[in-house]
């Protein structure tokens, strides 16, 4: 079931005096879907690795009504799942099967029920019968849709995606777009392709040098041209491009 | 990018193939340790096992040209080995009364028998089955869990090595006019290096990817592995029937020779 996110005051420094994350204060509602574009280096990544404990800063971080902290962590994990950037970094197992089972078996389903979980998911990924497919064998855009998958077979409430449009083709971007769009948990979407993930997400946050400078409507955020130049996205390109190209 | 040098047979269907890895892994050593318990200097054997073997290698449908080059990637090896043994061990000659095949030349070409039989037995092995259902019957018949967990990591990561190996020798390939000169051979100690950082990075993305999925220290499996009759009969078969040539060779070349 889907859940809500709050964040107060979260910053965060892989080493001293080079703070990444600067009193990061977001609140994400149940079922919402909330898009985050900022420059390199941002800190986009870094903030989706505390909504599962992976990283933990000064600040609070709750998921639901659970406080993000070491003994609340089996909770975190099954509650919100995180579809990494490079497949590759999330597919270690021999098999696509063996990847998919993985969470399911580790949050203690047995054998039969995490079975059925991974063919639930490869189900809801188009990918029935890669079961025993090695995933260094699958092509990007399937890699990514096993990837996700083995974040559904979990059914987490949330699931935090980084850069998922990042290396797909416009007909895979689509394909995503269309499985984004049928989720039903709260999504957090970290993605440098402003199209993509305006299109799929309901507010947008820009988060500029570890502080989030804007966080509303899309509509609004994508008004601000000079917000969005901040956050990397040159708008008046995208308007050029589109009335030479494409109009 | 798409990987074939591991397992490149796996996928084929022979009885062999279709055998259970355990089978497989038993009958495999279980041939091994036959062969080499031969002892030194009998060759006559070796015609047999060597007939056994390419009757196997025939039902897998695995190309014997495949497994010859496999064979000549560590021959060399097997060669030292079986050449300086006549020659390094005293009163086993190379000619003796005008013939060249003396006690040391048989005992060197038993040695490289041996090493060329169990090589082949393991190519076979490794190349009529998946690794990971190969590394599952290994985990079913005892081996520590740990080390079954870093084999199948190490496997999934040399294709993600190979990977990189190939982006950075593309990338210095592309601005290299020609063959790199020693003087620069610095070039590739940097490129090495360069494969070893990444490769740090990704083993500590891959461990938050996993840590995101509740892992505790504990692999799980999904434990699909199933014996049946048809899996111990042919292996059993194969064992015994070099059993039987170890056993009866043994009379067999005393009295042909004697």
């Amino acid at each position: 079931m889907a859940c809500g996110i709050k964040i107060e005051n979260l910053s965060f420094s892989y080493t001293a005096g080079n703070q990444v994350l600067k009193n990061v204060s977001l609140d994400i509602g149940p079922g919402e879907k909330l898009g985050i574009i900022g420059p390199s280096g941002a800190g986009k990544s870094t903030l989706l690795l505390h909504l599962n404990g992976i990283l933990a800063g000064d600040g609070v971080v709750m998921i639901g009504d659970t406080k993000v902290e070491k003994r609340s962590l089996p909770d975190i994990r099954r509650q919100v799942g995180l579809v990494f950037q490079n497949p590759d970094d999330q597919l270690f197992n021999p098999t696509v099967e063996e990847d998919v089972a993985f969470g399911p078996l580790n949050f203690g389903y047995t054998r039969g029920e995490a079975a059925t979980r991974v063919r639930q998911a490869l189900g809801e990924m188009n990918l029935e019968g890669f079961e025993n497919a090695d995933s260094h064998h699958l092509s990007l855009g399937e890699r990514k849709r096993v990837a996700l998958a083995t974040v559904l077979a979990t059914s987490p409430g949330v699931i935090a995606f980084d850069e998922p449009f990042s290396s797909l083709d416009s007909v895979m971007v689509v394909q995503l777009l269309g499985i984004i769009g049928r989720l039903d948990a709260t999504l957090v979407i970290v993605s440098q392709s402003l199209l993509p993930l305006a299109s799929c997400c309901d507010r947008l946050a820009v988060l500029v040098g570890g502080e989030i400078r804007a966080c509303g409507r899309k509509e609004e955020v994508l008004a601000d041209e000079a917000l969005m130049r901040e956050g990397g996205v040159d708008m008046g390109f995208y308007r050029e491009a589109f009335k030479k190209y494409l109009e | 990018m798409k990987h074939s040098f591991l397992d490149r047979y796996s996928d084929l269907d022979s009885p062999v193939h279709r055998i259970d890895p355990r089978a497989r892994l038993i009958a495999a050593f279980s041939a091994i340790v036959i062969i080499v318990s031969e002892p030194h200097g009998r060759l006559l054997p070796f015609a047999f096992y060597g007939i056994i073997i390419l009757f196997m290698t025939a039902m897998t449908r695995i190309p014997p040209g495949f497994i010859l080059k496999r064979c000549l990637a560590v021959s060399p090896f097997i060669i030292i080995a079986a050449v300086s043994y006549p020659l390094s061990v005293p009163g086993a000659g190379v000619v003796e009364n005008g013939y060249l095949l003396t006690e040391g030349v048989r005992s060197g070409l038993t040695i490289f028998l041996k090493a060329f039989f169990a090589l082949v037995l393991l190519i076979l092995l490794t190349s009529t089955g998946k690794f990971h259902r190969l590394l599952a019957g290994f985990r079913k018949l005892g081996m520590p869990r740990l080390l079954g967990v870093i084999s199948a990591l190490m496997y999934r990561y040399v294709f993600i090595l190979h990977d990189e190996l190939l982006r950075t020798s593309r990338a210095r390939d592309s601005r290299t006019p020609g063959a790199i000169r020693t003087s620069r051979v610095r070039v590739y100690g940097n490129q090495a290096a360069m494969i070893f950082i990444r490769s740090l990075e990704r083993s500590q993305v891959v461990y938050n990817s996993m840590l995101s999925r509740g892992f505790a220290g504990e692999f799980p499996d999904m434990d699909k592995l199933r014996v049946r009759a048809g899996d111990v009969l042919p292996a059993g078969f194969f064992i015994l029937l070099l059993l039987t040539v170890r056993i009866i060779s043994q009379p067999l070349t005393e009295r042909l020779f004697n």
